[in-house]
């Protein structure tokens, strides 16, 4: 008990910090954790109910972003879409992956740093975006589609990664049925649903509680990630009332997700010497990678150089999903290399997004 | 000129539109409740933006439909933050016929309610500050100012006359 509320305490003094510095409090929650956790003071251990926390964390995280999976809204999606996401995904997991491989990890390591390296973060950009009030430029919309294309390809990537441990085959009949028994329930039980939700007692938070918690206990049950189960009863409860479940959710994520990025940073083992070159050495390259996906797109889809610069700008950051990918496949050198490398792509990129016109003015001369 | 509507998952929806002159203007409802309004002149390379709450989005919309002018009764109150308990309250009234061809002095007003006219507009035109022995007609539109009891006798004693 008093272990979680002095991680709480010291996440919240941490966050006042990192907004009032307009700074994504996400690297901070991760430092605080590395601080008083095993590779630090030690005050703090991980137990069984802090995993359990941080474990709830990940899970309302991952049905957030379900529910901004609107199955038909992705596919009356155009080309563009298309496009500009599979040259984010090409170019970051390919230059992720060749990265990892000649740093000496192994190849499934490699996948699973790439698979962090590609993937941004969602929350940050969104929060830059508004923050650094850049939503009149065409090219925020890409940037935001993106990130809803990210979200999906992140479901294929730990599909890929999970099979590592199933056969491929058998994984792949066991998920198609679980997501199309959840699209069928949703929608058999569609205006139960949404009855229950117009209700302002205590029924709809149980409910979408006890929904998320039987997605994850079905999953582990069945042997499938439960990260694809949560991801899709989200997308399922989309074509319901998305707005209320986000509403009725966010509490819950908000607190256990702080609480899952903390626990991630004191389970961290920074004791490898040979580790912190080689994770300086990913971050340097995550940002170069992202700078030159987004030129790249911006080149394709915005036929302007400035578009790119400003649209690999707003990419840089990488938290949660890396952060996600990293707790539950890394090995203890992949968790503290996509560590460093989530805490200073955020840092940098929050300054390189903040400062996008100058950086466009001052690179477009070389080009 | 046409507005086009643009879906930002995760953040809200845009409404984006250029004007006659080339200029663009985008406003974004976001899921927050918050309204973020950007002006990006013609050429230009960085957008200007405000972000506003859904009470000034309203009045704003409000100016610009002209609804100030129209409307029969707008309301502005003021507190002054330095000053304990002084609420002032500023309204707009249509004149109606049987106020017509009467003058500010003759209906004894500020004597009468506490009520000051700080303004008349007829036919788009101001009158600002407007002398007692200005009359009205049928269809002005008077500012007017003072307390919170006194606006209320002002309605009954006055416009209600």
């Amino acid at each position: 008990m008093e272990q979680i509320a002095l991680a709480l305490f010291t996440c919240l003094i941490l966050a006042i910090v990192s907004k009032s510095l307009s700074l994504p409090p996400i690297p901070f929650y991760i430092i605080a954790g590395v601080l008083l956790g095993n590779s630090g003071l030690k005050i703090i251990s991980p137990n069984e109910v802090f995993h359990f926390f941080s474990q709830l964390g990940l899970i309302f995280l991952l049905f957030y972003i379900g529910l901004e999976l609107k199955p038909e809204r992705i596919m009356s999606r155009g080309s563009a879409f298309m496009t500009s996401g599979l040259i984010d995904l090409n170019v970051n997991m390919l230059i992720g992956f060749f990265a990892a491989l000649a740093l000496g990890f192994s190849y499934y390591e490699a996948f699973v740093v790439a698979s962090a390296f590609y993937i941004s973060s969602s929350a940050m950009v969104i929060a830059s975006l508004i923050e650094n009030k850049k939503l009149i430029l065409p090219e925020s919309e890409t940037v935001v589609w993106l990130m809803i294309f990210e979200d999906i390809a992140l479901v294929f990537l730990i599909f890929i990664i999970s099979t590592e441990m199933q056969h491929p085959f058998v994984l792949i009949l066991k998920v198609i049925a679980v997501v199309c028994l959840l699209f069928a329930i949703v929608k058999f039980v569609k205006r139960a649903l949404l009855k229950i939700l117009q209700r302002d007692d205590e029924l709809p938070v149980i409910l979408t509680f006890s929904a998320v918690l039987s997605a994850a206990f079905i999953s582990s049950y069945l042997g499938i990630p439960e990260v694809l189960t949560v991801i899709a009863l989200g997308s399922a409860l989309s074509t319901t009332n998305p707005r209320a479940f986000e509403r009725i959710s966010r509490p819950f994520k908000d607190v256990f997700l702080i609480l899952f990025f903390f626990f991630f940073g004191i389970s961290i083992d920074f004791s490898g010497n040979l580790f912190l070159m080689q994770a300086l050495i990913i971050s340097f390259i995550a940002i170069i990678s992202k700078l030159l996906s987004g030129f790249l797109v911006g080149r394709t889809l915005h036929r302007s150089y400035p578009a790119g610069i400003e649209i690999g700008a707003d990419t840089i950051g990488r938290g949660e999903f890396s952060i996600a990918i990293a707790a539950i496949y890394g090995s203890e050198i992949v968790s503290a290399t996509v560590t460093v490398m989530v805490i200073l792509t955020s840092i940098v990129g929050s300054f390189m997004a903040k400062y996008s016109s100058k950086i466009k003015v001052s690179l477009i001369k070389y080009i | 000129m046409s507005i086009r509507s643009i879906e930002l998952p995760g953040i809200g929806t845009k409404y984006e539109l250029e004007t006659e002159k080339g200029d663009k203007i985008a406003i974004v409802f976001m899921d927050s409740g918050r309204i973020q309004l950007y002006i990006l002149e013609k050429g230009g390379e960085t957008p200007t933006a405000a972000e506003l709450n859904a009470w000034e989005t309203r009045r704003i919309g409000s100016i610009m439909t002209g609804a100030i002018i129209e409307a029969e009764r707008e309301v502005v109150e003021i507190a002054f933050s330095a000053l304990s308990d002084l609420r002032i309250s500023i309204h707009t009234y249509i004149i109606s016929k049987n106020l017509a061809g009467k003058s500010i002095g003759e209906l004894a007003i500020r004597r009468r309610t506490g009520v000051t006219i700080i303004a008349v507009s007829r036919k788009g035109k101001n009158v600002v500050n407007p002398p007692p022995l200005f009359s009205f007609e049928e269809g002005d539109v008077v500012v007017a100012i003072g307390e919170h009891d006194q606006i209320k006798t002002f309605e009954s004693e006055i416009l209600g006359a």
